[in-house]
């Protein structure tokens, strides 16, 4: 599927400025990004429910919408299926019904569609559930039958919006995973989206990050989480969330550093170029709270803070200091001897910090 | 696609305006009737404008229709007041106390709502001249009200069926009473629905006809059966009767452009005429 | 039990004007009050096998279910067309609603009063002769609500002009309580208009269209301002007559109490057979 400066307005807010998007056949595509980025106007847009102001959508060589052009597919004549975050099941019709629905309305055989519907309901473990009602499911069964729906089509690509949202935490898990493995089974291209990062690292062959309807960066998850482009894929992509730390570019005795207030950072001399880069001398250090080790003693080149307070969870602890008046997580080892209220130094790993353009949020190096 | 839509939408606005000009037809008659000489109404057609306007059938009309349409005004005001007033208690008690053979009573009260009126049809009459109130305005007071308790509590017991009983709990913690917890705060609550419920009932009391007719006679008959008699006669005169449509229906037409969205929630309660 | 205190003078009062009465009436309908003065000796059921053998009874019985077999479903699909019609999204659609469900605000006197300018013969011609005399079909001039086998369908049309604002306004909510997933998820299924309609939105609405359609139902048996104003039950003596009319005819213009007794407690027991098992359905739909 290729995407190209897909832009839609929705009254007074540019729901999508100029998407572009590849995507290979086969692949799980996650669009992610917080509520109102723009994500589910790109899917319904792919599925044909909506018209973009501009651009163009390409399902391998065909067209299926340029408004420019004059070019439009109806949604079932695309070959996508959809699932939405409410499962839209029909409430008067049993789950047998339900899932034989799009294949009733192109006029397949009955008995045809017996077959479809009963292997369909099989491979999602539904197969008992087939003479009930929606009303009569639970949740997970509901999302489960909604998949059927979509399934039995045998689409070309999936098209899923936030499917996982509305079930409790340990069923989204679960379901996370069945949803993992049906993809290697089918093999069917899928768009997903979700505000959920978890969920698209865990999900994702590639995940594009939308902010205000603008495409942040898509790469793999790996690439996202190590190689973030800008501060607020960065922040975004990460639990607990990098650590940002605003700050100036000085340099002393040939060495570069960053002016934290109260603390200097010495940058490692790698940086040096593409740091240099820099419009301003404003910078933002990044670094992840799991990257970090906390001394209770002064190190070489760690930065002094205070600790406010200590969350045990078991098999991590999240500490929570401020340096000057910036807060900073850290996540240690439970053992660790801490107090609050206390002074504590963070050193940093150095392969794993990242400067940021103070100004644009870019990443520098 | 696009010419196909644009022509899908102009025979949908197509359709909407027949079917505007097929619902307005007739009160576009009776205007332009009603503002028509004598002579008028015979020489031109009744979808005509008046060649010579004239507010004189209104004059007739509002001659005949004059003492009637102050009578209609003042039962239906009482009545709208009181079968208001008596259903929001009646729903607080019903939707906030629990008592044994609630469901029974309110049953019992919610088959009153679909009863025909010719049922007790003749009882009503006897009733009301065994009480002395035969063709006296304050029979339909007393006939509209009761009759119209039963829907008004269900419309407010079930609107304060979704008031949470939270908050009745919380007053009565801080020891206040049945009374106190009614008018301090379901009374405030209710504001909306007391428009729906009065909106409702001005609309059904004022139109009724029937009980107007059996109970009141001479110089006490409300508009509508007064409007009716001018129908009723042999010779009809048609601008009177338009003009005199016009007076009776205006109050209606007013509550209804000005407060529809409260006769609308009522209609969707299932408060229904006839 | 402070509950039933308060409730106490709005139990007395239905109570004695609602049940009280209709055993009342049927008492009456029992006795031998045939006159203007009461007599209450009870005559057993002849009264009713009297109304029985009445012909007028079976025509009204008869123009009753005329207009349950074709006011109610008239009603319901005109309303059902304006629903759809105004489910697009329309410009001004407010204007249009209110427009469609004013007649059914207004009194029936009212419409009696312009239906009966509508449809006056002549002279001077009504709305509808004149209509169709300045498009050209003025061969379908006819003397409408004084023609004996039209007047009936004229009332019924009249009716349908008053009630079909409401079914549409049930109607639109129906259709709009859907939510837009579900259209969206039958559009990527494949399923448009028409069928979108018959398959997927219809048939959510059975519960309140039955509701709708035993109100109606219910009125049909009951109606009697708009016939009484606008034919008097006729032409021809009782071409519109309904049961309502009959039993007003009896009670108050030939002083036969016990006829009319009679014949009101037959139109009460054919509505109670329809609201009964429908009210006990939906309750028990309820606690599903």
């Amino acid at each position: 599927m290729i995407i190209k400066n897909l832009t839609k307005k929705y009254g007074e807010v540019q729901a999508v400025k100029d998407l572009n998007l590849n995507i290979e056949d086969k692949e799980f595509v996650v669009l992610l990004g917080p509520s109102g980025c723009g994500k589910t106007t790109a899917l319904l847009c792919i599925a044909g429910l909506l018209i973009p102001d501009k651009g163009e959508i390409r399902f391998d060589d065909k067209v299926v919408t340029n408004p420019e052009r004059g070019v439009y597919l109806r949604p079932q004549e695309r070959g996508v299926a959809m699932v939405f975050q409410d499962y839209a099941l029909y409430p008067h019709m049993t789950v047998f019904k339900n899932i034989a629905f799009p294949l009733e309305v192109r006029g397949i055989s009955k008995s045809e569609i017996e077959k479809k519907v009963k292997k369909t309901a099989e491979l999602l473990g539904i197969s008992q559930l087939l003479g009930r009602k929606p009303k009569q499911l639970s949740g997970g069964q509901r999302q489960r039958v909604a998949l059927g729906r979509a399934i039995v089509r045998e689409p070309k690509i999936f098209l899923m919006d936030e499917p996982l949202a509305n079930l409790d935490a340990k069923l989204r898990v679960f379901m996370r995973v069945e949803l993992k493995k049906l993809h290697q089974r089918l093999g069917t291209t899928t768009v997903y989206v979700t505000h959920d990062q978890v969920e698209a690292m865990s999900l994702g062959d590639n995940v594009a990050v939308l902010k205000d309807g603008v495409l942040q960066q898509v790469s793999t998850p790996a690439e996202l989480y190590e190689t973030p482009k800008n501060t607020f894929v960065a922040g975004f992509i990460g639990s607990p969330p990098m650590n940002m730390l605003e700050g100036n570019l000085v340099e002393k005795d040939g060495q570069l550093m960053i002016d934290l207030g109260g603390n200097t950072f010495e940058l490692p001399p790698q940086m040096r170029e593409s740091v240099k880069q820099a419009e301003g001398s404003s910078v933002t250090l990044g670094f992840r709270p799991e990257h970090t080790t906390l001394a209770g003693k002064r190190k070489e080149n760690a930065i002094e803070a205070k600790v406010e307070m200590i969350e045990a969870i078991g098999r991590e602890a999240h500490v929570h200091l401020t340096v000057g008046n910036y807060p900073v997580v850290a996540v240690t080892s439970p053992a660790e001897d801490l107090t609050v209220g206390k002074i504590a130094w963070i050193v940093l790993e150095k392969e794993k910090i990242h400067v940021f353009d103070g100004k644009s949020g870019k990443i520098l190096a | 696609m696009n010419t196909r839509v644009v022509v899908t939408r102009i025979v949908l606005y197509i359709l909407l305006i027949f079917f505007v000009f097929v619902f307005l037809l007739p009160f576009w008659a009776c205007i332009v009737t009603s503002l028509k000489t004598d002579a008028d109404v015979f020489t031109t057609t009744p979808i005509e404008l008046p060649p010579s306007p004239t507010m004189a059938p209104w004059m007739r009309a509002l001659n005949a229709l004059g003492r009637p349409l102050e009578i209609s005004f003042a039962f239906t005001a009482f009545a709208t007041i009181f079968s208001c007033l008596i259903g929001s208690i009646n729903g607080y008690v019903f939707s906030k106390m629990k008592f044994r053979g609630s469901n029974i009573l309110f049953l019992f009260f919610s088959i009153g709502i679909f009863i025909p009126y010719q049922c007790v049809l003749i009882p009503l009459v006897l009733t009301m001249a065994r009480l002395g109130l035969y063709n006296n305005v304050v029979a339909l007071i007393l006939t509209h009200t009761v009759y119209g308790i039963p829907i008004c509590t269900l419309l407010f017991r079930n609107f304060y069926k979704e008031v949470p009983n939270s908050l009745v709990m919380a007053a009565k913690t801080e020891g206040a009473g049945t009374w106190r917890i009614y008018r301090s705060i379901i009374l405030p609550l209710s504001v909306s629905m007391f428009v729906v419920a009065a909106v409702l009932q001005f609309t059904s009391i004022w139109n009724d006809f029937l009980f107007g007719l059996v109970l009141l006679s001479g110089s006490n008959l409300p508009a509508s059966v007064v409007l009716a008699n001018l129908k009723g006669t042999t010779t009809v005169s048609w601008n009177t009767l338009m003009a005199g449509s016009v007076w009776f229906a205006l109050p209606v037409v007013i509550v209804y452009l000005v407060l529809g969205r409260y006769l609308i929630r009522g209609y969707m309660a299932g408060a229904v005429k006839g | 039990m402070i509950a039933v205190l308060i409730l106490f003078p709005s139990i007395a009062l239905v109570g004695y004007f609602v049940y009280v009465s209709i055993g009342w009436n049927v008492i009456v309908s029992l006795s031998a009050w045939l006159e203007l003065r009461p007599d209450y000796r009870i005559v057993g059921l002849s009264n009713y096998g009297y109304i029985f053998r009445m012909s007028e009874f079976w025509i009204s019985l008869q123009n009753n279910l005329l207009l349950i077999l074709l006011f109610v479903p008239s009603s319901l699909l005109l309303g059902l067309l304006l629903a759809i019609l105004l489910d697009n999204k329309v410009r001004g659609e407010g204007v249009f609603r209110t427009v469609y469900l004013l007649p059914f605000s207004l009194s029936f006197v009212i419409t009696a009063t312009l239906w009966s300018w509508m449809y006056n013969p002549g002279p001077p011609a009504g709305v509808i002769n004149t209509l169709f005399g300045q498009i050209g079909l003025g061969f379908l001039k006819t003397m409408w609500i004084d023609n004996p086998s039209l007047a009936l369908y004229c009332v019924i049309i009249a009716l349908v002009w008053q009630f079909s604002g409401y079914t549409m306004l049930i109607f639109l909510a129906g259709i709009r309580s859907i939510p837009e997933s579900q259209v969206m998820a039958a559009e990527v299924d494949g399923a448009r208009g028409f069928r979108l309609y018959r398959r997927i939105i219809l048939p959510q609405l059975t519960s309140s269209v039955l509701a709708t359609f035993v109100i109606l139902m219910v009125f049909a048996l009951k109606a009697f301002d708009l016939i009484y104003i606008l034919t008097g039950g006729g032409p021809a003596g009782t071409a519109t007559y309904v049961l309502s009319l009959l039993m007003f005819q009896q009670t108050f213009a030939l002083d036969h109490y016990a006829y009319g007794a009679a014949i009101a407690t037959v139109m009460f027991v054919m509505v109670m057979i329809i609201v009964l098992p429908y009210l006990y359905l939906s309750s028990r739909r309820k606690e599903e």
